[in-house]
């Protein structure tokens, strides 16, 4: 009897206790990342993870970031550890981060599984699809309790994505090369987001059939495909040199019809809410290219 | 007597370089600690976080760096001698790019931590039995057949590397960079680099002498009794072990194990009783040095140890070669 009752008290208590707070979340490598309080200090150590906290409404906790992190403006008024590739472990430690947004390929392994080793809580974010990014800004929220404000983000971004699709995607389907680099030319296969980003406005990628993830190409392989449009990403905001290098193919389709296009890379090339800038852009040039077609 | 006793104290002056050197390194860090907060936390006192900082991330680096600069040094010294080529370094014979071509593979395999080491370590022993195999004709190896062997398969290897390279994901181009660079902060076991560092320490010494009269030729060492086969085996599992060992711990940190050698001939002159232990402690403290410099220099950045070893050491190495009797 007496042990009934205790086992009833226990369970009531554990119940009582969870409720208050605490929550599990499970990040881009599936692994389940807990916290029984909210998170007041992060350590985002991508520019595109300081993005998404910021976007789940956690801007005002993180406490530190990595070069490059140039968006929201307010990031690059906070501490920096460094190039991701190369963390500064003690200045970061220093910092007593309660949760670390890494970036699985980009920050060294040896040093992260330092960092898990010293028993911190290390979310990983890696969004390769439109609803993981939207779940992660809902994950990170959740650790960081403002639930809310990332709801909002999340549903507003998953929204505009699907007016998007509702608006272009099945439109005539207008051939696509996106150029990720120039010297090698680089551009992505059907697994990359991208891809899903070209498909979405109702372009093809006429690499999506391309073995590797960043497929390097000559010119000649651009030249066979024939795309009816050509989209430049790049390092700077402004690439118009690489698109030059195409009108040297007066016969190419896409410099026959003037379809070459920039788009800014920091809002397609980076997996956070901006994406759905980017995408918009990337719409409207596709539909400019089919208003062009004869 | 009288030179026997300088160069013990020249050794013990070096020690107690190593010691300042080390102490310092343990005092610098993009969070900055004194020396009576360094004392606290060696001895598990302290704030929770300078204990972190000292136990977890500049203990383990200092030691594996200075481990690292050591190993190099010997192994540079000893293929010197071995090849009787004052270009000779640890590298020469293609263990690095051995090593390199393996943990390459291992990355773009996607494994990491204490495999990566594993296959630095297979590659640099899989590279020397190759040229140490290949360079044998009729029971016979001389010094240049073995060089060129080397010279030839580090190309290949080299070529490896660059096609590795080529068709690697990007993602994971920057880890691959920073292993052929040589970088201390993923270095995280210094244990085994010590354990070989001690160890080869106590086999050669007690050759040092034959070492002396073999870098004045094989045969005047024969005629003198010295085994020359014997010591030259010697000589080359050891450097390749100690260099697969200082590569499996930080990667291929150049520069250290052709230099610094030559820096302590044209300070001490060539007795290998003295060059070797003041060539480890010296290529130990450079290393330890230039690292404390490349993770505070310019912090939060932080550069690989490659490229402090290199810009400090040539200006010293060409200052002495200007001054010295070589």
């Amino acid at each position: 009897m007496f042990k009934a009752t205790s086992a009833f008290i226990f369970t009531v208590l554990f119940f009582y206790v969870s409720s208050v707070w605490g929550s599990c979340v499970i990040d881009d490598r599936e692994r389940e990342v807990c916290s029984n309080a909210p998170v007041t200090r992060i350590a985002a150590l991508s520019p595109g993870a300081t993005e998404l906290a910021f976007a789940a409404g956690a801007g005002s906790k993180v406490v530190t970031v990595v070069s490059f992190s140039d968006y929201p403006p307010a990031a690059q008024e906070i501490e920096s550890v460094g190039s991701p590739s190369r963390l500064d472990l003690e200045r970061l430690l220093a910092l007593k981060p309660d949760l670390i947004l890494a970036w699985g390929t980009g920050n060294p392994s040896e040093q992260i599984s330092t960092l898990l080793r010293l028993g911190m809580r290390v979310f990983y974010v890696e969004p390769h699809s439109f609803s993981s990014i939207a779940q992660d800004i809902r994950d990170i929220a959740q650790l960081a309790g403002t639930e809310a404000s990332g709801d909002v983000a999340a549903s507003a971004f998953l929204k505009g994505i699907s007016d998007l699709k509702t608006q272009y995607s099945q439109k005539p389907k207008i051939r696509t090369f996106y150029q990720v680099w120039d010297e090698p030319l680089m551009t992505m296969n059907g697994q990359h987001y991208i891809n899903q980003v070209v498909e979405l406005c109702g372009g093809i990628n006429v690499f999506s059939k391309s073995p590797r993830l960043i497929p390097r190409l000559n010119k000649e392989a651009v030249l066979i495909e024939n795309p009816e449009v050509i989209v430049a990403g790049g390092m700077g905001e402004r690439n118009a040199h690489w698109l030059e290098g195409w009108r040297a193919f007066p016969e190419l389709m896409a410099t026959k019809q003037d379809n070459l296009f920039f788009v800014p890379p920091s809002l397609l090339q980076r997996p956070t809410p901006r994406l759905l800038e980017g995408a918009k852009i990337l719409c409207e040039k596709l539909d400019l290219a089919r208003s062009r077609r004869g | 007597m009288n030179i026997k006793l300088s160069h013990n104290s020249i050794l013990l002056l070096m020690l107690l370089l190593a010691i300042v050197v080390v102490v310092f390194s343990l005092s610098q860090g993009s969070v900055a600690l004194t020396v009576s907060e360094v004392a606290l936390a060696l001895q598990s006192e302290g704030t929770y976080l300078a204990q972190t900082l000292i136990w977890e991330l500049r203990v383990p680096r200092v030691m594996a760096a200075f481990a690292t600069g050591a190993l190099l040094s010997l192994a540079g010294a000893l293929m010197q001698i071995l090849l009787r080529n004052p270009l000779a370094d640890p590298y020469v014979l293609g263990i690095s790019g051995g090593a390199s071509v393996m943990v390459l593979g291992a990355i773009l395999l996607g494994l990491s931590g204490v495999l990566l080491s594993g296959a630095a370590f297979i590659g640099a022993v899989i590279s020397t039995l190759l040229v140490f195999g290949l360079s044998q004709r009729t029971g016979q190896t001389t010094p240049i057949r073995l060089l060129l062997t080397g010279v030839v398969i580090a190309a290949g290897w080299g070529a490896c590397i660059t096609l590795m390279l080529a068709v690697a994901p990007p993602q994971k181009i920057p880890g691959m960079l920073f292993w052929l660079m040589g970088d201390l902060s993923y270095a995280h076991t210094p244990w085994l680099a010590w354990v070989t560092l001690l160890a080869a320490m106590g086999v050669i010494m007690p050759f040092a002498k034959s070492l002396n009269v073999l870098s004045r030729g094989p045969l005047q060492a024969a005629a003198l009794g010295v085994n020359v086969t014997l010591v030259e085996r010697l000589v080359f599992v050891l450097a390749s072990l100690m260099t697969a060992v200082a590569v499996t711990t930080a990667g291929s940190v150049g520069f250290v194990g052709l230099v610094v050698p030559h820096m302590m001939r044209l300070i001490l002159g060539n007795d290998q009783r003295v060059i070797l232990p003041a060539a480890a402690l010296a290529g130990g403290c450079l290393v330890t040095f230039a690292d404390t410099i490349a993770r505070t220099v310019i912090a939060p950045e932080q550069l690989p140890v490659g490229v402090m070893t290199a810009l400090l050491g040539v200006p010293t190495f060409l200052f002495l070669l200007r001054k010295g009797r070589m």
